[in-house]
């Protein structure tokens, strides 16, 4: 029974995913900058982090991390993002949660490696830049924002692009994971919060 | 302001809260999807309407009309302005208005629905499309967290112009942004956790008996007329364009 999740942990989840959403959001907008655009997302994961491991330290159970990842999921999708941000959400979120349990749930640097896997569920927030959805949603682009916009961002989002996506927004995740832990250790660990 | 308020202030909720979630979805799709010409236009139109509309309905006559002229000057920005200027001029145009115009509708519906919905409404609802409580208490959890953030870093940056911390200019920088203002606003969320779980004993949401409940949550003649409207909507969005 104690591997059961209760509704304290239900709880806690709830208010870390609305706090690391927020921090995400507000990264997002600097991102209407063309060039920032590539960056983005890895600093969406950088300053994410630092709440995400806080939460970490609340998280002694399988299923909480999946969970955190099924509601970012479902907020991307109510943000009108393609479908497959869906399955991506969920696995970033199952991956970190197996990847964690593997590890006990007590290592620092461990989890650290965990927030980087978290972290790309970001992929499907940048979804409509690339694929199939990548003509439709520029051209949508293109009456509104004027030509000149439009082809910064064809220029800076071949399909190649998204992998490299991938791989940044790990390295942020994993940055963040790093500044995460000093900062709870330097105001947290010292005040017994975590 | 009350956010997701556990009463109703003196007017009935008018839409189920799944037809708000569907509305939602659908706003953002049409709004992030669609150009600036023929019915791609008219579809924004009606999608931005919404929230305008809504927001009277439920007597909140201030929200709407700041909502209505911060619609009016985005899209006169983005329909007159944008095709008629050319180069830097454009590009620092699109980079001001494009982060608003983009989120700003969708923002809009979200902020009714956090408004016009009780917790209470908002669970019954999740219970009736037989989603699971592993999903349900952290969403609806969620969604009353949102205003509660907003007004803790409020406070935050109010006590610290208090004591004349300012964090603009060469004092500033993001790391120590960061430590001012994000880390007390984790304290607070860790306290209120705690605050949530020990209320929510209280209630007995451990108790492990079905929920019980006296709130209204029907589909009325309204709710099917939208889902209608929006199923209308994602079907030109996915397979007409």
């Amino acid at each position: 029974m104690e591997n059961k999740l209760n509704t304290k942990d239900l709880i806690s989840i709830g208010i870390f995913t609305a706090l690391y959403f927020v921090v995400v959001m507000i990264v997002a907008f600097v991102g209407y900058v063309p060039i920032l655009m590539v960056i983005m997302p890895a600093l969406c994961a950088l300053f994410g982090a630092i709440p995400f491991m806080l939460f970490l330290t609340r998280t002694k159970k399988f299923g909480m991390v999946t969970i955190m990842g099924v509601l970012l999921a479902l907020l991307t999708f109510l943000m009108g993002r393609p479908w497959p941000c869906l399955p991506i959400g969920i696995a970033a979120g199952l991956l970190a949660d197996l990847y964690l349990k593997g590890t006990g749930y007590n290592s620092v640097k461990k989890s650290t490696f965990g927030c980087g896997i978290f972290s790309l569920w970001l992929l499907g927030m940048a979804l409509p830049l690339f694929f199939g959805y990548h003509d439709a949603y520029l051209q949508s682009l293109r009456s509104g924002y004027g030509d000149a916009y439009v082809e910064t961002l064809t220029r800076l989002t071949p399909d190649w692009m998204f992998w490299v996506l991938a791989v940044t927004i790990f390295v942020g995740g994993l940055l963040g994971g790093l500044v995460g832990t000093k900062i709870l250790k330097k105001h947290f660990v010292k005040a017994g919060m975590a | 302001m009350q956010f997701f308020q556990y009463g109703n202030e003196g007017y009935k909720s008018v839409l189920d809260p799944r037809t708000k979630l569907l509305l939602l979805i659908v706003i953002n799709v049409v709004i992030i999807g669609t150009g600036f010409t023929g019915t791609d236009f008219l579809l924004r139109i009606v999608c931005a309407a919404i929230p305008l509309i809504l927001f009277l309905i439920i007597r909140r006559t201030r929200t709407a009309l700041l909502y209505g002229l911060v619609c009016l000057a985005m899209f006169f920005g983005e329909a007159v302005l944008i095709p008629h200027t050319r180069g830097v001029l454009n590009l620092l145009i699109v980079i001001t208005l494009g982060p608003f115009s983009r989120i700003l509708v969708g923002y809009a519906f979200a902020y009714y629905m956090m408004c016009s919905t009780t917790v209470s409404e908002f669970v019954t609802a999740m219970k009736r499309m037989h989603v699971p409580d592993q999903i349900s208490i952290p969403l609806s959890v969620m969604f009353r967290f949102f205003p509660t953030l907003a007004e803790e870093s409020r406070a935050i940056r109010d006590a610290m112009r208090l004591r004349g911390i300012r964090l603009r200019g060469k004092n500033g920088g993001v790391m120590k942004q960061i430590e001012y203002e994000v880390v007390p606003l984790m304290m607070s969320t860790l306290r209120i956790g705690d605050e949530l779980s020990a209320a929510s004993l209280t209630k007995g949401l451990n108790a492990g008996k079905p929920r019980t409940h006296i709130c209204h949550v029907k589909m009325e003649l309204w709710d099917w007329a939208l889902v209608l409207l929006s199923l209308g909507f994602l079907f030109y969005m996915l397979v007409l364009r």
